[in-house]
Protein backbone atom coordinates (compact mmCIF):
# COMPACT_ATOMS: atom_id res chain seq x y z
CA UNK A 1 0.00 0.00 0.00
CA UNK A 2 1.31 3.28 -0.79
CA UNK A 3 2.14 5.86 1.92
CA UNK A 4 -0.23 8.89 1.64
CA UNK A 5 1.88 11.55 0.24
CA UNK A 6 -0.11 13.94 1.55
CA UNK A 7 -3.04 14.53 4.51
CA UNK A 8 -4.26 17.76 2.30
CA UNK A 9 -7.14 16.72 -0.12
CA UNK A 10 -8.99 19.01 -2.24
CA UNK A 11 -11.87 17.31 -2.28
CA UNK A 12 -12.12 17.87 1.58
CA UNK A 13 -15.51 19.06 2.86
CA UNK A 14 -14.97 21.87 4.75
CA UNK A 15 -19.09 22.56 5.21
CA UNK A 16 -19.36 19.26 6.38
CA UNK A 17 -16.55 19.13 8.92
CA UNK A 18 -18.15 22.37 10.19
CA UNK A 19 -21.33 20.98 10.45
CA UNK A 20 -19.77 18.06 12.12
CA UNK A 21 -18.38 20.30 14.77
CA UNK A 22 -21.41 22.09 15.30
CA UNK A 23 -23.12 18.49 16.83
CA UNK A 24 -20.15 18.08 19.09
CA UNK A 25 -18.32 15.76 16.95
CA UNK A 26 -14.21 16.33 18.71
CA UNK A 27 -12.84 14.38 15.11
CA UNK A 28 -14.27 16.93 12.88
CA UNK A 29 -12.19 19.28 14.15
CA UNK A 30 -9.21 17.11 13.81
CA UNK A 31 -9.66 16.83 10.64
CA UNK A 32 -9.74 20.17 9.39
CA UNK A 33 -6.76 20.41 11.78
CA UNK A 34 -4.84 17.70 9.34
CA UNK A 35 -6.19 19.14 6.44
CA UNK A 36 -5.39 23.58 6.88
CA UNK A 37 -3.36 23.54 10.13
CA UNK A 38 0.04 23.88 7.69
CA UNK A 39 -1.86 26.34 5.73
CA UNK A 40 -2.98 28.74 8.37
CA UNK A 41 -0.22 28.13 10.56
CA UNK A 42 1.46 29.42 7.33
CA UNK A 43 -0.74 32.92 7.26
CA UNK A 44 -0.59 33.38 10.60
CA UNK A 45 3.31 33.50 10.68
CA UNK A 46 3.21 36.22 7.74
CA UNK A 47 1.24 38.11 9.96
CA UNK A 48 2.50 38.41 13.92
CA UNK A 49 6.25 37.13 12.77
CA UNK A 50 7.05 34.36 15.76
CA UNK A 51 6.19 30.92 15.46
CA UNK A 52 5.58 30.79 19.35
CA UNK A 53 2.89 33.68 18.36
CA UNK A 54 1.82 32.08 15.44
CA UNK A 55 0.29 29.04 17.21
CA UNK A 56 -0.98 30.57 19.94
CA UNK A 57 -3.26 32.29 17.51
CA UNK A 58 -3.52 28.53 15.72
CA UNK A 59 -4.65 27.41 19.07
CA UNK A 60 -7.00 30.22 19.89
CA UNK A 61 -8.56 30.16 16.65
CA UNK A 62 -9.29 26.26 16.92
CA UNK A 63 -10.83 27.13 20.21
CA UNK A 64 -13.11 29.42 18.34
CA UNK A 65 -13.58 27.01 15.35
CA UNK A 66 -14.89 24.56 17.49
CA UNK A 67 -17.33 26.61 19.42
CA UNK A 68 -18.50 29.02 16.94
CA UNK A 69 -18.69 26.22 14.29
CA UNK A 70 -22.90 26.49 15.03
CA UNK A 71 -22.80 29.74 13.64
CA UNK A 72 -21.41 28.79 10.38
CA UNK A 73 -23.66 29.99 7.72
CA UNK A 74 -22.95 28.39 4.27
CA UNK A 75 -25.01 31.70 2.77
CA UNK A 76 -22.34 34.02 3.63
CA UNK A 77 -19.48 32.71 2.04
CA UNK A 78 -17.28 28.92 1.93
CA UNK A 79 -16.52 26.94 4.87
CA UNK A 80 -13.27 26.98 4.13
CA UNK A 81 -12.96 31.32 3.52
CA UNK A 82 -15.13 30.97 7.28
CA UNK A 83 -12.35 29.16 8.71
CA UNK A 84 -9.31 31.28 6.87
CA UNK A 85 -11.03 34.36 8.23
CA UNK A 86 -11.34 33.26 11.97
CA UNK A 87 -6.82 32.73 11.60
CA UNK A 88 -6.29 36.20 9.99
CA UNK A 89 -8.30 38.23 12.41
CA UNK A 90 -7.28 36.51 15.19
CA UNK A 91 -3.69 37.20 14.04
CA UNK A 92 -4.27 40.74 13.25
CA UNK A 93 -6.42 41.83 16.59
CA UNK A 94 -3.53 40.28 18.44
CA UNK A 95 -0.71 42.17 16.32
CA UNK A 96 -2.63 45.33 16.63
CA UNK A 97 -3.76 45.19 20.41
CA UNK A 98 0.02 44.65 20.74
CA UNK A 99 3.28 47.09 20.71
CA UNK A 100 4.35 45.56 17.64
CA UNK A 101 3.41 49.47 15.51
CA UNK A 102 5.78 51.31 18.04
CA UNK A 103 8.76 48.19 17.49
CA UNK A 104 8.13 47.80 14.05
CA UNK A 105 9.45 51.86 12.87
CA UNK A 106 13.43 49.91 13.39
CA UNK A 107 14.33 50.24 9.87
CA UNK A 108 15.58 46.97 10.57
CA UNK A 109 12.65 45.07 10.73
CA UNK A 110 11.34 47.01 7.96
CA UNK A 111 13.84 45.66 5.63
CA UNK A 112 13.79 42.51 6.73
CA UNK A 113 9.96 42.42 5.87
CA UNK A 114 10.13 44.78 2.78
CA UNK A 115 10.11 42.81 0.69
CA UNK A 116 8.11 39.61 1.09
CA UNK A 117 4.27 40.26 -0.15
CA UNK A 118 6.34 41.39 -3.56
CA UNK A 119 8.74 38.46 -3.43
CA UNK A 120 5.60 36.27 -3.35
CA UNK A 121 4.32 38.35 -6.02
CA UNK A 122 7.36 38.98 -8.30
CA UNK A 123 9.54 35.68 -7.73
CA UNK A 124 7.28 33.05 -7.73
CA UNK A 125 6.26 31.78 -10.92
CA UNK A 126 4.90 33.89 -13.62
CA UNK A 127 1.41 35.70 -14.74
CA UNK A 128 -0.31 32.66 -15.54
CA UNK A 129 0.62 30.80 -12.56
CA UNK A 130 -0.50 33.37 -10.48
CA UNK A 131 -3.74 33.76 -12.38
CA UNK A 132 -4.22 30.14 -12.09
CA UNK A 133 -3.47 30.34 -8.38
CA UNK A 134 -5.47 33.56 -7.48
CA UNK A 135 -8.29 33.58 -10.62
CA UNK A 136 -9.67 36.49 -11.25
CA UNK A 137 -8.54 37.95 -8.48
CA UNK A 138 -5.00 37.71 -9.55
CA UNK A 139 -6.27 39.44 -12.85
CA UNK A 140 -7.25 42.60 -11.19
CA UNK A 141 -4.49 42.73 -9.02
CA UNK A 142 -2.17 42.77 -12.10
CA UNK A 143 -4.24 45.65 -13.57
CA UNK A 144 -3.46 47.55 -10.41
CA UNK A 145 -1.19 50.23 -10.37
CA UNK A 146 1.86 48.90 -8.56
CA UNK A 147 2.18 50.85 -5.41
CA UNK A 148 -1.78 50.01 -4.65
CA UNK A 149 -0.71 46.40 -5.87
CA UNK A 150 2.11 46.73 -2.95
CA UNK A 151 -0.30 48.45 -0.60
CA UNK A 152 -2.61 45.53 -0.44
CA UNK A 153 -0.51 42.72 -0.53
CA UNK A 154 1.64 44.13 2.37
CA UNK A 155 -1.91 44.75 4.45
CA UNK A 156 -3.62 41.66 3.38
CA UNK A 157 -0.76 39.07 3.59
CA UNK A 158 1.86 41.08 6.04
CA UNK A 159 -0.24 42.27 8.08
CA UNK A 160 0.65 45.67 7.95
CA UNK A 161 -1.16 48.73 9.86
CA UNK A 162 -1.50 51.88 7.44
CA UNK A 163 1.69 53.15 9.32
CA UNK A 164 3.91 49.93 9.13
CA UNK A 165 2.73 50.19 5.35
CA UNK A 166 3.80 54.02 4.54
CA UNK A 167 7.45 53.20 6.61
CA UNK A 168 8.01 50.07 3.80
CA UNK A 169 6.73 51.80 0.92
CA UNK A 170 7.87 54.88 2.15
CA UNK A 171 5.19 57.68 1.07
CA UNK A 172 3.10 59.80 3.33
CA UNK A 173 0.37 57.94 5.66
CA UNK A 174 -2.37 60.19 3.62
CA UNK A 175 -0.72 59.16 0.57
CA UNK A 176 -0.97 54.87 1.26
CA UNK A 177 -4.21 55.40 2.86
CA UNK A 178 -5.61 57.21 -0.46
CA UNK A 179 -3.53 54.05 -2.67
CA UNK A 180 -5.20 51.60 0.10
CA UNK A 181 -8.93 52.73 -0.63
CA UNK A 182 -8.66 53.22 -4.72
CA UNK A 183 -6.94 49.80 -5.00
CA UNK A 184 -10.00 48.60 -3.24
CA UNK A 185 -12.19 50.42 -4.90
CA UNK A 186 -10.53 49.36 -8.46
CA UNK A 187 -10.60 45.43 -7.30
CA UNK A 188 -14.23 45.56 -6.16
CA UNK A 189 -14.75 46.86 -10.13
CA UNK A 190 -12.70 45.21 -11.42
CA UNK A 191 -13.83 41.28 -9.48
CA UNK A 192 -17.73 42.55 -10.24
CA UNK B 1 -9.56 51.34 -14.79
CA UNK B 2 -9.53 54.91 -14.39
CA UNK B 3 -6.37 56.43 -14.26
CA UNK B 4 -5.02 58.54 -11.10
CA UNK B 5 -7.64 60.95 -10.47
CA UNK B 6 -7.23 62.05 -7.31
CA UNK B 7 -11.37 61.53 -6.60
CA UNK B 8 -12.47 63.32 -3.12
CA UNK B 9 -12.18 60.50 -0.26
CA UNK B 10 -16.09 60.17 0.72
CA UNK B 11 -16.55 61.67 4.22
CA UNK B 12 -17.47 59.53 7.32
CA UNK B 13 -21.00 57.93 7.25
CA UNK B 14 -23.06 55.45 5.31
CA UNK B 15 -22.41 55.74 1.89
CA UNK B 16 -22.34 52.39 -0.11
CA UNK B 17 -18.59 53.33 -1.11
CA UNK B 18 -17.76 54.06 2.72
CA UNK B 19 -19.48 50.81 3.51
CA UNK B 20 -17.27 48.91 1.20
CA UNK B 21 -13.70 51.22 1.83
CA UNK B 22 -14.35 50.55 5.90
CA UNK B 23 -15.62 46.53 5.40
CA UNK B 24 -12.53 46.19 2.67
CA UNK B 25 -10.40 47.18 5.35
CA UNK B 26 -11.11 45.72 7.70
CA UNK B 27 -10.73 42.38 5.89
CA UNK B 28 -7.50 43.75 4.96
CA UNK B 29 -6.30 44.39 8.51
CA UNK B 30 -4.73 48.02 8.16
CA UNK B 31 -6.79 49.39 11.04
CA UNK B 32 -6.14 49.68 14.87
CA UNK B 33 -7.27 47.99 17.23
CA UNK B 34 -9.70 50.46 18.45
CA UNK B 35 -11.38 50.40 14.76
CA UNK B 36 -11.06 47.04 14.83
CA UNK B 37 -13.30 46.71 17.82
CA UNK B 38 -15.60 48.94 16.52
CA UNK B 39 -16.43 47.45 13.33
CA UNK B 40 -16.74 44.11 15.40
CA UNK B 41 -19.10 45.38 17.99
CA UNK B 42 -21.18 47.14 14.94
CA UNK B 43 -20.93 43.59 12.55
CA UNK B 44 -23.80 41.98 14.50
CA UNK B 45 -26.44 44.61 14.39
CA UNK B 46 -25.53 46.07 10.64
CA UNK B 47 -26.27 43.34 7.27
CA UNK B 48 -25.13 45.89 4.90
CA UNK B 49 -22.01 45.97 6.56
CA UNK B 50 -21.73 42.62 7.32
CA UNK B 51 -22.53 41.89 3.75
CA UNK B 52 -19.64 43.82 2.34
CA UNK B 53 -17.21 42.26 5.17
CA UNK B 54 -18.48 38.35 3.66
CA UNK B 55 -18.06 39.85 0.59
CA UNK B 56 -14.27 41.50 0.83
CA UNK B 57 -13.52 38.31 2.87
CA UNK B 58 -14.15 36.09 -0.52
CA UNK B 59 -12.45 38.29 -2.76
CA UNK B 60 -9.24 38.62 -1.25
CA UNK B 61 -9.49 35.07 0.56
CA UNK B 62 -7.39 33.55 -2.45
CA UNK B 63 -3.74 35.78 -1.67
CA UNK B 64 -4.18 33.51 1.54
CA UNK B 65 -1.96 31.14 -0.76
CA UNK B 66 0.83 33.98 -0.84
CA UNK B 67 2.00 32.28 2.38
CA UNK B 68 4.05 29.61 2.64
CA UNK B 69 3.12 26.70 4.46
CA UNK B 70 4.31 26.28 8.35
CA UNK B 71 4.58 23.01 9.54
CA UNK B 72 2.73 23.60 13.51
CA UNK B 73 5.24 21.72 16.30
CA UNK B 74 4.11 17.82 17.09
CA UNK B 75 2.49 20.17 20.83
CA UNK B 76 -0.05 22.81 19.00
CA UNK B 77 -2.87 20.26 18.38
CA UNK B 78 -1.97 18.17 22.09
CA UNK B 79 -2.50 21.70 23.42
CA UNK B 80 -5.93 22.76 21.29
CA UNK B 81 -7.60 19.35 22.64
CA UNK B 82 -6.44 20.16 26.20
CA UNK B 83 -8.04 23.45 26.39
CA UNK B 84 -11.03 22.32 24.94
CA UNK B 85 -11.70 19.05 26.38
CA UNK B 86 -9.73 19.14 29.72
CA UNK B 87 -9.62 15.26 29.82
CA UNK B 88 -11.24 14.63 33.48
CA UNK B 89 -13.58 17.06 33.91
CA UNK B 90 -16.59 16.74 32.04
CA UNK B 91 -17.52 13.25 33.33
CA UNK B 92 -16.57 14.11 36.94
CA UNK B 93 -18.85 17.52 36.42
CA UNK B 94 -21.68 15.39 35.15
CA UNK B 95 -21.18 13.19 37.66
CA UNK B 96 -21.48 16.01 40.48
CA UNK B 97 -25.21 17.29 38.67
CA UNK B 98 -28.24 15.65 40.57
CA UNK B 99 -30.81 14.97 38.13
CA UNK B 100 -31.56 18.25 36.43
CA UNK B 101 -34.81 20.10 37.83
CA UNK B 102 -36.33 22.01 35.28
CA UNK B 103 -37.48 20.32 32.94
CA UNK B 104 -35.97 22.87 30.06
CA UNK B 105 -32.54 23.42 31.81
CA UNK B 106 -31.13 22.24 29.05
CA UNK B 107 -27.44 23.47 27.89
CA UNK B 108 -28.31 22.41 24.56
CA UNK B 109 -31.39 24.55 24.45
CA UNK B 110 -29.07 27.14 25.43
CA UNK B 111 -26.26 26.28 23.66
CA UNK B 112 -28.46 26.90 20.56
CA UNK B 113 -29.66 30.25 21.70
CA UNK B 114 -26.33 31.18 22.03
CA UNK B 115 -25.95 30.76 18.62
CA UNK B 116 -28.87 33.01 17.67
CA UNK B 117 -28.28 35.87 20.28
CA UNK B 118 -29.16 37.14 23.14
CA UNK B 119 -32.51 38.48 22.36
CA UNK B 120 -34.34 35.48 21.26
CA UNK B 121 -32.18 33.80 24.32
CA UNK B 122 -34.18 36.63 26.84
CA UNK B 123 -37.70 36.32 24.93
CA UNK B 124 -37.29 32.33 25.55
CA UNK B 125 -35.84 33.12 28.95
CA UNK B 126 -39.57 35.41 29.54
CA UNK B 127 -41.90 32.55 28.20
CA UNK B 128 -40.35 30.11 30.15
CA UNK B 129 -40.47 31.90 33.48
CA UNK B 130 -43.96 32.83 32.87
CA UNK B 131 -44.77 29.33 31.83
CA UNK B 132 -44.14 26.51 34.51
CA UNK B 133 -45.86 26.67 37.44
CA UNK B 134 -42.94 27.12 40.43
CA UNK B 135 -42.00 24.49 41.84
CA UNK B 136 -42.87 24.00 45.83
CA UNK B 137 -39.70 25.17 47.85
CA UNK B 138 -37.03 28.03 48.56
CA UNK B 139 -36.89 30.52 45.63
CA UNK B 140 -35.03 29.56 42.12
CA UNK B 141 -33.35 31.69 40.04
CA UNK B 142 -31.29 31.29 36.60
CA UNK B 143 -28.97 34.16 35.26
CA UNK B 144 -28.28 34.33 31.37
CA UNK B 145 -24.41 35.75 31.24
CA UNK B 146 -24.00 37.65 27.75
CA UNK B 147 -21.22 39.75 26.45
CA UNK B 148 -21.85 43.47 26.94
CA UNK B 149 -20.93 44.35 23.37
CA UNK B 150 -22.56 41.39 21.26
CA UNK B 151 -24.94 40.60 23.59
CA UNK B 152 -24.54 36.58 22.98
CA UNK B 153 -25.02 34.05 25.96
CA UNK B 154 -21.78 33.05 27.05
CA UNK B 155 -22.55 31.05 29.97
CA UNK B 156 -25.58 30.22 32.80
CA UNK B 157 -26.00 30.36 36.32
CA UNK B 158 -28.16 28.00 37.76
CA UNK B 159 -28.82 28.55 41.61
CA UNK B 160 -29.88 24.85 42.01
CA UNK B 161 -30.09 24.68 45.35
CA UNK B 162 -29.89 27.65 47.90
CA UNK B 163 -26.27 26.93 48.58
CA UNK B 164 -24.68 26.52 45.83
CA UNK B 165 -24.39 27.59 42.13
CA UNK B 166 -23.46 26.22 38.84
CA UNK B 167 -21.72 28.19 36.49
CA UNK B 168 -22.28 26.48 33.40
CA UNK B 169 -20.37 27.80 29.59
CA UNK B 170 -22.76 27.81 26.70
CA UNK B 171 -19.22 27.74 24.33
CA UNK B 172 -15.79 28.30 24.61
CA UNK B 173 -14.29 31.45 25.59
CA UNK B 174 -10.69 32.58 25.11
CA UNK B 175 -8.45 33.81 27.92
CA UNK B 176 -5.10 35.16 27.28
CA UNK B 177 -2.67 33.05 28.68
CA UNK B 178 -1.50 35.92 31.16
CA UNK B 179 -4.98 36.41 32.29
CA UNK B 180 -7.65 34.69 34.26
CA UNK B 181 -11.70 34.98 34.22
CA UNK B 182 -13.48 35.98 37.75
CA UNK B 183 -17.06 35.47 38.65
CA UNK B 184 -18.47 38.15 40.57
CA UNK B 185 -21.87 39.15 42.20
CA UNK B 186 -23.46 41.90 43.30
CA UNK B 187 -26.80 42.85 44.92
CA UNK B 188 -29.24 45.87 45.13
CA UNK B 189 -27.24 47.43 48.21
CA UNK B 190 -24.23 45.74 48.29
CA UNK B 191 -20.96 47.51 48.35
CA UNK B 192 -18.87 46.26 46.32
CA UNK B 193 -19.16 42.74 43.95
CA UNK B 194 -18.06 39.69 46.12
CA UNK B 195 -15.68 37.04 44.39
CA UNK B 196 -17.48 33.74 43.73
CA UNK B 197 -13.82 32.67 42.62
CA UNK B 198 -11.79 32.03 39.41
CA UNK B 199 -13.57 30.04 35.78
CA UNK B 200 -11.82 28.39 33.36
CA UNK B 201 -13.07 29.24 30.15
CA UNK B 202 -15.20 26.39 28.94
CA UNK B 203 -15.51 24.62 32.08
CA UNK B 204 -18.57 24.30 34.36
CA UNK B 205 -18.21 25.16 38.16
CA UNK B 206 -19.95 25.11 41.06
CA UNK B 207 -19.75 27.79 44.12
CA UNK B 208 -20.64 27.24 47.43
CA UNK B 209 -22.79 30.71 48.37
CA UNK B 210 -23.79 29.62 51.45
CA UNK B 211 -21.75 32.23 53.19
CA UNK B 212 -23.71 34.64 51.08
CA UNK B 213 -26.83 36.33 51.73
CA UNK B 214 -29.69 34.40 49.81
CA UNK B 215 -30.02 35.38 45.81
CA UNK B 216 -32.29 38.23 45.40
CA UNK B 217 -34.04 39.16 41.74
CA UNK B 218 -32.32 41.17 39.40
CA UNK B 219 -29.01 40.12 41.32
CA UNK B 220 -25.79 41.09 39.38
CA UNK B 221 -23.37 38.18 37.92
CA UNK B 222 -20.51 39.10 35.87
CA UNK B 223 -17.14 37.63 34.70
CA UNK B 224 -14.31 39.81 34.55
CA UNK B 225 -10.69 39.54 32.37
CA UNK B 226 -8.24 39.35 35.77
CA UNK B 227 -4.59 39.11 35.59
CA UNK B 228 -3.59 35.56 36.52
CA UNK B 229 -4.67 34.46 39.62
CA UNK B 230 -7.77 37.13 40.09
CA UNK B 231 -8.15 40.37 41.12
CA UNK B 232 -5.27 41.64 43.51
CA UNK B 233 -7.60 44.24 44.98
CA UNK B 234 -10.18 41.52 45.52
CA UNK B 235 -12.76 44.12 43.23
CA UNK B 236 -13.12 43.70 39.57
CA UNK B 237 -10.23 45.39 37.89
CA UNK B 238 -10.60 44.40 34.54
CA UNK B 239 -13.31 44.44 31.98
CA UNK B 240 -16.70 42.75 31.98
CA UNK B 241 -16.44 39.70 29.29
CA UNK B 242 -20.23 38.42 30.59
CA UNK B 243 -22.62 40.33 32.62
CA UNK B 244 -26.30 39.10 33.58
CA UNK B 245 -29.00 40.03 36.50
CA UNK B 246 -30.64 36.89 38.07
CA UNK B 247 -34.56 36.22 37.33
CA UNK B 248 -36.87 33.83 39.94
CA UNK B 249 -38.36 31.05 38.11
Amino acid sequence: MPPAASVTDDNFDHALALAACARGDRHALQRIYEQESRYLLGVAMRIVRSRAAAEDVLHDAFVAIWSKAHSFDAARGAARGWIYSIVRHAALNRVRSSARESTLDEPTAAAYEASAAMAAWQEEGDALDRQAQLGRLGQCLEGLEPQRRECLLHAYVDGCSHSEIAARVQAPLGTVKAWIQRGLRALRECMQ
Amino acid sequence: MSADTNHQLPPDGDSPDDLQTLAGQYVLGTQDAAERRAIEERLPQDAALRAAVDAWEQRLQPLTTLAPPQEPSTGLWPRITASLWPAAEPQRAAAAVPRRWWHWDSLALWRGLAGSGFAAAAVLAGVLVLGPAPAPGPARYFVVLAAPQSQAPGWLVQAQAADRLRLVPLGTDVVPAEKSLQFWTKADGWSAPVSLGLVKPGEAIEVPVDKLPPLQPNQLFELTLEPAGGSPIGKPTGPIQFIGRAVQI
